[in-house]
């Protein structure tokens, strides 16, 4: 028991939990951006199962997992822009035609797949960048500044977005279509270009969290994500919709995940109790987020459809 | 042999219909083009241009031919014999349209593809795999103006309409056999087969043959299982090598791996069915090339006199089907030749017969089935829903005929009642629910259809239906006997266990691992069952959480274990797989992998329903029965007296004197 406090183990296991949280925070930062806006897009989970795919391929073919990267960015971009036809100009049902996109990515990743590869083979992971100095800090050098580039650029991404949310015009406009696009119309917003950009940042960012997924595991695998995606969009929820609540989140989740492991490992939870163990970052997430976000609301227009006049 | 049929995709199809209705309604007025029917696999069609003047001699009426075949088109192989073909009767007869549909080892995308072609009014179908009997029999009925051409195979079907066609391909292997064992130093020559069926066979016993009238010489056979496993017929070529083998021949699409093996070992090769000479120009002694043109000429004047089928051609060396191309790189001795041509000589004129002394006995062949799998995770996961697939097209291949349908992916479990309940209702005579999952929808379905066999894995359990087998795996044996490998190899004393779900054949590897390892002495295991068999983030957390504890080697079973295996590659951890052989997941850290062979169970399973009796059983596959066997990596330097301790060990298990420790 007491030698799973060495400094050792601690790193390996909160360096599990950030690597375990990266694809959430990814995806559900990008997510929020939508949902700010009005547009809940239940197509992540499909979108990054197609980044994955994409991703996983790229680096396959060309030994770059940097393509990958790229690949998995293009393919959410595009997906991104197809949820805010359905969505946004078309007026669909966003619930329905998320799930629509969800089932189209899961489906085609697998068929590609099995088409394209087959028989699973390992690809290039990305490379570890210690940050000179700061990475040779006794534990702490190890535990935030000696991983991958995108593990770096997804958290780097929360900062980011909350600026461009919270104090960009482009962000006021996100905010505004997403609280009264009614409003944000007739003061000259377009509510259709606002939230076109906004789900597409969040397809991206999709794609993004499902190449990092696939490319930092060096393998695909049919529904890779395992309903990452969902989860992603209850992260947005419970985090307030805010890019920092949700990246308290996806740590929350990813670290509880990483010490059910190394609990299980250690034989401290016994064996009989795997399976139930295995909810446990599910419920301390859930009942976290509830306390924390109680006082926080949605935005009024999400899920609603808007159309001039109607 | 396959079908695949997944619920998701079934939606995505629905979606990409709406998606081409919403396409074509934008289109509007420009969208006159005649629209384009993608069949599965590559379509390419080729038209001549009409205006080409006649060809002096006689030329035959222009015909429209489609070609379905299961590899691609320039596999130098299978398929190219028949494109290659189908183009030379085109260049003799301008005009001739040739449409060809190449890749499709699923059957049910061959056989859309070949009632595509006869829909559109195709001259000549030609459905180019012996696994394409079954939908052929069907399509074949319903256009009985449609001429079709099944093979390799000797059966017309009993249609007015089918004919087959077939290589005498023995009479080629006996040839080249006849050279090898003249070329051999060593006079070991090894042989990479496919599947013991079909021309492959017929080739590899002429061969063996030719090369065996030569005292002295030894053949090595070794039939991978597989058609299209590259990667397997490398390491089948390699182990010929090892095994003093200085000259090599193959048959069928997968052998392009073992003739790389050839050249980087500058060994012989003979190959056959297409020339192979490019793939290793130095090598390639000569090849046995397939000239389908001479069956479809007969083929093509009969449909012109208003015979559509019913008869059945053969290629071989006497009509010039066959013939011995050699390669002007390599300087084949006079002696060799002078044995070849005279051997060729003897073939045509009668004294020479290549199957005479047939050392291999025919396999009785069970009667045919259709048989359905409907399986969790996809079918080439290199675990749990491989094992089966594979097993089942083992089966096939044994016995031609056989139609195979699969549902895989079906992770959720009213999925795959449906498609179980779907199976039953089309009539298939054994459905094979591949999931412990699957159980309590299976006893409710069972009792709707009594008549039809279903078999349940894995389970010890009939639930209690005259209708239902159970099948299971005794994982723990195997698991044992890595375990004990295991802690053999372990420097830190700390193994690593990645477990799906405490249930199943999982729990009972992870029971006999850890007891086998546990029993070779100080030996720390850990294990974490994740709580899900899908999820491959979490396993792969989970054995860096292991190494993070100190382990030195790790473990793990189910289909989520790929990413646990990367792990154990970017940290230089030693892994042992189970279900399929996992060796390609990490090439120098996979010891070896547990390998489950369930057409050991189901060639008892379909003895009993050809029998009468559906059900009722329950089946175990074991080191005894062969049904689980240990493949270790070749390309991991395990050290000698640790085989003979697995050796022993396996021994021991068989024989009762070692007890897993598993329940």
């Amino acid at each position: 028991m007491a030698d799973i406090f060495t400094s050792a183990v601690i790193v390996a296991t909160l360096s599990s939990g950030i690597r375990l949280a990266v694809p959430l925070l990814l995806a559900s930062v990008g997510e929020a951006f939508g949902q700010r806006s009005g547009v809940l897009n239940l197509g992540v989970d499909g979108i990054m199962l197609l980044g994955a795919f994409g991703g996983y391929y790229t680096t396959l073919k060309t030994q770059s997992p940097w393509m990958g990267l790229a690949a998995g960015l293009a393919i959410g971009m595009a997906l991104g822009l197809l949820s805010s036809v359905i969505s946004v100009s078309l007026l669909a049902e966003q619930g329905i035609s998320g799930i629509g996109v969800y089932l189209f990515g899961l489906g085609m990743s697998d068929l590609l797949f099995q088409r394209l590869v087959g028989t699973p083979l390992p690809v290039k992971s990305f490379p570890k960048v210690p940050i000179p100095g700061l990475s040779e800090i006794p534990v702490l050098g190890d535990l935030f500044f000696n991983h991958s580039l995108p593990i770096y650029l997804a958290f780097l991404a929360v900062p980011v977005s909350t600026l461009i949310i919270n104090r960009t015009r482009f962000g006021m406009n996100i905010r505004a279509v997403g609280e009264n696009p009614e409003a944000a119309d007739s003061q000259g917003v377009s509510v259709v270009k606002v939230r076109y950009a906004a789900v597409t940042i969040g397809g991206l960012m999709a794609g993004a969290a499902g190449a990092v997924l696939a490319v930092g595991l060096g393998i695909f695998q049919q529904n890779l994500t395992n309903a990452q995606g969902f989860i992603a969009i209850a992260l947005v929820y419970f985090g307030a919709w805010r890019p920092l609540g949700v990246m308290a989140g996806a740590l929350v989740y990813g670290m509880v995940s990483a010490v059910v492991l190394l609990l299980k490992t250690r034989g401290i939870i016994p064996l009989g109790a795997s399976d139930l163990a295995a909810m446990i970052p599910a419920i301390i997430t859930v009942l976290a987020l509830v306390f924390a976000a109680r006082r926080f609301r949605a935005p009024t227009a999400l899920t609603k459809p808007f159309m001039r006049g109607g | 042999m396959n079908h695949n049929r997944k619920p998701g995709l079934a939606r995505l199809w629905v979606l990409a219909a709406l998606l081409a209705l919403v396409a074509a309604a934008c289109g509007g007025d420009e969208a006159e083009e005649p629209a384009t029917t993608a069949a599965p696999g590559t379509t390419q069609a080729t038209a001549d241009a009409e205006e080409e003047p006649a060809s002096p001699e006689e030329p035959m009426e222009p015909l429209r031919i489609a070609v379905v075949a299961p590899s691609a088109s320039n596999d130098l192989a299978f398929t190219q014999s028949i494109v290659d073909a189908v183009n030379v009767i085109a260049a003799e007869n301008p005009g001739t349209e040739v449409a060809i549909t190449d890749g499709t080892f699923i059957v049910e995308d061959a056989a859309a593809a070949i009632r595509g072609y006869a829909d559109e009014g195709y001259d000549l179908v030609l459905a180019h795999g012996s696994q394409y009997g079954g939908s052929l029999e069907e399509i074949a009925g319903d256009f009985p103006d449609t001429a079709f051409a099944w093979g390799t195979s000797t059966d017309t079907l009993g249609q007015p309409n089918v004919s087959a066609y077939n290589a005498a391909s023995e009479q080629g292997g006996y040839v080249m056999g006849r050279m090898a064992a003249v070329l051999s130093d060593s006079k070991v020559i090894g042989v990479v087969g496919p599947i013991e069926v079909g021309d492959a066979k017929l080739f590899v016993d002429g061969f063996a043959n030719g090369a065996m009238e030569q005292d002295g010489v030894t053949v090595n056979i070794n039939y991978i299982g597989s058609f299209s496993d590259v990667a397997l017929a490398s390491e089948a070529a390699q182990a010929h090598i090892a095994s003093g083998a200085d000259v090599l021949t193959g048959s069928a699409q997968m052998v392009v791996g073992a003739v790389g093996v050839a050249q980087a070992n500058d060994v012989l090769w003979f190959g056959t069915q297409a020339n192979q000479t490019s793939l290793a120009p130095d090598l390639v002694v000569a090849s046995q090339v397939y000239k389908w043109e001479i069956v479809l000429r007969d083929i093509i004047a009969d449909i012109s006199a208003g015979s559509l089928g019913g008869k059945a051609y053969e290629i071989d060396l006497a009509n010039g089907g066959l013939a011995i191309e050699y390669n002007d790189g390599y300087p084949l001795p006079a002696e060799a030749r002078t044995i070849a041509d005279a051997a060729i000589a003897g073939i045509i004129d009668g004294s020479i017969h290549p199957l005479e002394q047939m050392f291999v006995e025919e396999p009785e062949p069970m009667e045919p089935l259709r048989i359905a799998i409907v399986a969790p995770s996809a079918s080439n996961d290199l675990a749990f829903t491989q094992s089966i697939v594979d097993a089942v097209n083992v089966i096939a291949a044994e016995n031609p005929g056989t139609e195979v349908a699969i549902t895989d992916g079906t992770f959720i479990v009213e999925d795959a009642a449906a498609a179980i309940r779907g199976y039953a209702d089309e009539g298939y005579d054994l459905v094979l629910a591949h999931g412990s999952q699957y159980g309590g929808s299976l006893e409710e379905i069972a009792g709707d259809f009594p008549d039809t066999a279903f078999a349940w894995g894995t389970s010890a359990d009939t639930l209690g239906q005259p209708n239902v087998s159970a099948y299971n795996a005794a994982s723990d044996q195997g698991g044992y006997v890595m375990g004990v490998v295991a802690a053999e190899l372990t420097q830190s004393g700390v193994i690593g266990v990645v477990g799906p779900i405490e249930v199943g054949d999982a729990k009972l590897f992870v029971d006999g691992f850890a007891s086998g390892a546990r029993n070779q002495g100080d030996v720390t295991v850990n294990i974490n069952y994740i709580g899900s068999f899908s999820d491959v983030a979490l396993a792969s957390e989970a054995a860096q959480a292991h190494i993070a504890s100190g382990a030195d080697v790790l473990t793990g079973s189910a289909q989520m274990v790929v990413g646990a295996v990367g792990v154990a590659q970017a940290n230089d951890v030693l892994w042992f797989g189970t279900q399929a052989n996992q060796t390609s997941l990490a090439p120098d850290l996979v010891v070896g992998s547990q390998v489950y062979k369930w057409e050991v169970v189901l060639r008892d399973i379909i003895a009993d329903i050809s029998a009468g009796s559906l059900g009722g059983k329950a089946y175990e596959i074991d080191l005894a029965n062969g049904g689980l066997v240990i493949e270790p990596n070749d390309g991991y330097p395990l050290p000698a007296d640790v085989i003979a301790l697995a050796a022993a060990t396996i021994n021991g298990i068989i024989d009762g004197s070692i007890n897993t420790g598993a329940n």
